[in-house]
Formats: structure tokens, C-alpha cells, sequence
């Protein structure tokens, strides 16, 4: 498979309250990869870190096939990228700023830019200053797109906009890639957004990888089990991984298991040991996402504690 | 003839968008020869990837349900009759298994289910044949 971007053990560190240690990321080429951490976890780190604002202490960097930051300007020539916050002079118009953005950019496409500004609604005239959040929105898109990148990197390109707006970009987004075949990164903390369109799924936490899988894998391995007589079953030595488990109160002798890694089979495997199996319910994105994070950092704080 | 297509469902995406072709076809909601959206504006209408609508498109093309011409788009087969009721047939088992397995989370036995299935057809006939006064 051939990676749009990929780190290596990459290594940053901000004083002693944060540090990304040894990320290693693979985003497949051609994929919509949906970044997920909650706030603080260190995707706006990772983002600077591709797109050469700061450079590693230690590790591997490469975009497109090309080392970062070294090539950094061939590679930028490529790539279209929406800050987490907007980086316009607030005097400019809509066209002076897109007039500035096409200056810096050799594969700058000034007839799709046109066609954007129709599309997605935008007044060449305006101020930006005078533009709401949406609006700003996006320009900022318009102008990551008209240099018809390779890569698009978007950092919470959605958060705070209302809806409408919410949609007419993304779906602005995803007919791009359907002509171009263009990878997509894209950070949110919006899980049910990505869930409609990416395929592959990374999550971070703490400043390090807990998990990099396709989005359908993800979601069918993680199920939540109600099951009967499973008191004494202890949580290893099973084929899966036990993420959490709510044990069973009083008389009732039901216990909730939620699980990562399931297969059918596994449920036979559960009967042979004396457990009826209720149910088995399965968790969509966000669910499946908090249960993760959860579990991780359970075992995190009973290591730092040993 | 997409509508409700659920992100959240355990159901691939990819499959859900072949499953309305399919059910759209067994239906008689469209008919030979009419073509399916367009990838492009299709994978931009329901906000997924378009690989996903790729997929879906592969998957119904692979059970014989449309055709791909090239350069013009994805157009619905002229179905045998016995493939589409084929079809009917497996949609009828999908709702009752998803009834049984309902039903089954509630304690209702099957015997129970028939008799609440034959009564709602019953009144159905009922109030459909009755004349208007």
C-alpha cells in the first residue's frame, strides 16, 4: 500500500505537561482518514508537525513520498490545508485574498477557484472581517482546494458551523475526491461526521497512537455483551480484549462486557464456559470511540500506579 | 430512494445503498434501462465516500441487478421476472427473521407472532375492501 503520509517514532516535546512519543501514523493513499482525540490529545500538534510548523525531535516524517520538513516546499506546492483557526488579514476581500493565496502557488486552478466562489456561495467583494464564522469557513476551504491538491488536511475544518454550511462544504470536499481520487486527512472531534464517509479511523490520546484500522473493522469489532452467569470468568485469557466490564448487582446475575476484537465464534466459545450469551449489541463510531479511550486510560493509571 | 441511509448502523454503508437498489427493483420503483446517479453526485448527496457508492455500484453489478456502460454511467438490468421475485421472496425473509428476532428479545414465541401477523392482515383486507357509506 502506498502511504500519503507517514511517521516515523516521531518525537515532540512542549516543557514536561505535554510530548507526542514515537507516533507512528500510516495514512493510506487515496483514504479519508478521520483523526480523533479528544480536545488536548495532540492531533493540532501532529498537524503542525506535517505540515512542517515544528519540526521533530526525533523520527521520521514523510508527505507524499517526500521527507519533511526537507522537501517541505515541493510537497506544500501539493497540499491543501484548513487551520483550526483561520490565518486571513481580516482588511482583505474575498478576492484579494484568494489573489494572495494564487500568488504562493504554482497549481493554483483560478477557473475552479471562480467556480468555488459560485458553488459554495461567497461575495468576491466582501470584507473578511465583516464575514461570519461560516462564511470564513469556507473561503478557507475554497482556498485549499483551488490549488487542487494531492493531500487535503484539514484541521476541525467543521467545528462551530451550523449545519448547512457543515454540509455544503463537506459535500464540496467529497465530490473533489470523487473526481480526483485525492487523500483526505481530517481531524474532528465530530465522530458522527466522519462516520459517513471516512474508511480509515486513527486514535489519539495523550500524545500517542492507540489505534489506526479501517473504519469498518473498528466498528464491527467492538460490541457491548449482556451476559448471564459470567461472574467467574475471569477478564484474561479470552480471544478478545475486555474493554470494560459492568459486573453484575445483587441478585441479578447480569453482567455487561464491552469488548474489542469480537468474532462470531467467540460466542461459542463463551457457551462452552457455562455464560449465556443475551445479547450482543453493537456500538457505532462515537460509542465504540469513548469505550476505547476509556479502557486505555483505565491501564494507563493502573501502570503509572505499579 | 435513498433516504435514511444510517451511518450509525453496524450495516456497511456500502451495503445499505445496494440494499435500496435492490428493494427499489423488487419493488418496481424503477425499472430496466434507468440509470443510477452518477458516483460523483450520488457519494455528494448522501455526504459518504465515494468509494462507498463505488462499492455499492461493484455489488449490485456482481449480482447481475445493473450495468456498468462505460463513459455514459450505471444503468438498472432488464430483470427476469424469477430474479425479482427471488428478491421479493428474500426481502419477506429478512422482515420476518427480524420480527422472530424481536419478538424472541420480548418473549413472544412464534405461534404468537403468526396469530398477531394473520389478524393485522385480516383488518387490512378488512378496511381496504370495505365500502364507504
Amino acid at each position: 500500500m502506498i502511504h500519503a503520509i507517514e511517521f516515523d517514532d516521531v518525537t515532540w516535546r512542549a516543557g514536561n505537561d505535554f510530548s507526542i512519543e514515537k507516533l507512528t501514523l500510516r495514512v493510506p493513499q487515496g483514504s479519508i482518514y478521520g483523526f480523533l482525540g479528544p480536545n488536548g490529545a495532540g492531533k493540532s500538534t501532529t498537524i503542525r508537525l506535517m505540515m512542517g510548523m515544528m519540526k521533530p525531535e526525533g523520527g521520521d516524517i514523510r508527505m507524499l513520498g517526500e521527507s519533511v520538513p526537507r522537501a517541505l516546499p515541493r510537497v506544500l506546492q501539493r497540499v491543501g490545508y484548513v487551520p483550526e483557526r483561520p490565518h486571513l488579514f481580516s482588511r482583505l476581500t474575498v478576492k484579494e485574498a484568494i489573489d494572495v493565496h494564487a500568488s504562493f502557488h504554482h497549481r493554483w486552478d483560478a477557473l475552479w477557484a471562480t467556480e468555488l466562489l459560485e458553488r459554495l456561495d461567497l461575495r468576491p467583494d466582501q470584507q473578511i472581517r465583516r464575514m461570519s464564522k461560516g462564511q470564513t469557513g469556507k473561503l478557507m476551504m475554497l482556498l485549499a482546494l483551488a490549488v487542487r491538491p494531492h493531500l487535503l488536511i484539514l484541521d476541525e475544518p467543521t467545528d462551530g458551523l451550523d449545519p448547512v454550511i457543515r454540509r455544503d462544504v463537506m459535500t464540496t470536499v467529497l465530490d473533489y475526491v470523487a473526481e480526483t481520487d485525492a487523500t483526505i486527512f481530517i481531524s474532528s472531534h465530530l465522530v458522527h461526521e466522519l462516520e459517513r464517509f471516512c474508511d480509515w479511523v486513527g486514535v489519539i490520546d495523550r500524545g500517542a497512537l492507540i489505534t489506526e484500522v479501517p473504519v469498518q473493522e473498528f466498528k464491527r469489532g467492538i460490541k457491548r455483551l449482556r451476559l448471564l452467569n459470567a461472574r467467574g470468568i475471569p477478564a484474561n485469557g479470552t480471544p478478545f480484549s475486555l474493554l470494560d466490564r459492568i459486573p453484575a448487582n445483587g441478585i441479578r446475575s447480569c453482567e455487561e462486557w464491552v469488548v474489542h476484537g469480537w468474532e462470531g465464534p467467540h460466542r461459542a466459545l463463551l457457551e462452552e464456559a457455562g455464560v449465556t450469551v443475551q445479547e450482543v449489541v453493537d456500538l457505532d463510531l462515537e460509542e465504540g470511540f469513548v469505550e476505547l479511550l476509556k479502557s486505555v486510560r483505565i491501564q494507563n493509571s493502573r501502570e503509572d500506579d505499579r | 430512494m435513498f433516504d435514511g441511509i444510517d451511518p450509525r448502523s453496524p450495516t456497511p454503508l456500502y451495503e445499505q445503498i445496494a440494499s435500496r437498489v435492490r428493494v427499489a427493483v423488487a419493488s418496481g420503483q424503477v425499472s430496466a434501462g434507468e440509470a443510477l446517479p452518477s458516483v460523483r453526485s450520488l457519494a455528494g448527496e448522501l455526504r459518504v465516500n465515494p468509494a462507498t457508492v463505488v462499492q455499492a455500484y461493484r455489488e449490485l453489478a456482481a449480482d447481475g441487478f445493473v450495468e456498468k456502460r462505460h463513459g455514459q454511467g450505471t444503468f438498472i438490468r432488464d430483470l427476469p421476472v424469477m430474479k425479482r421475485e427471488e428478491e421479493r421472496r428474500r426481502r419477506a425473509i429478512e422482515i420476518a427473521r427480524s420480527a422472530l428476532a424481536e419478538g424472541a428479545r420480548l418473549g413472544l414465541s412464534g405461534e404468537e407472532l403468526l396469530d398477531a401477523v394473520a389478524n393485522e392482515v385480516r383488518a387490512h383486507e378488512g378496511a381496504s375492501t370495505e365500502v364507504p357509506s
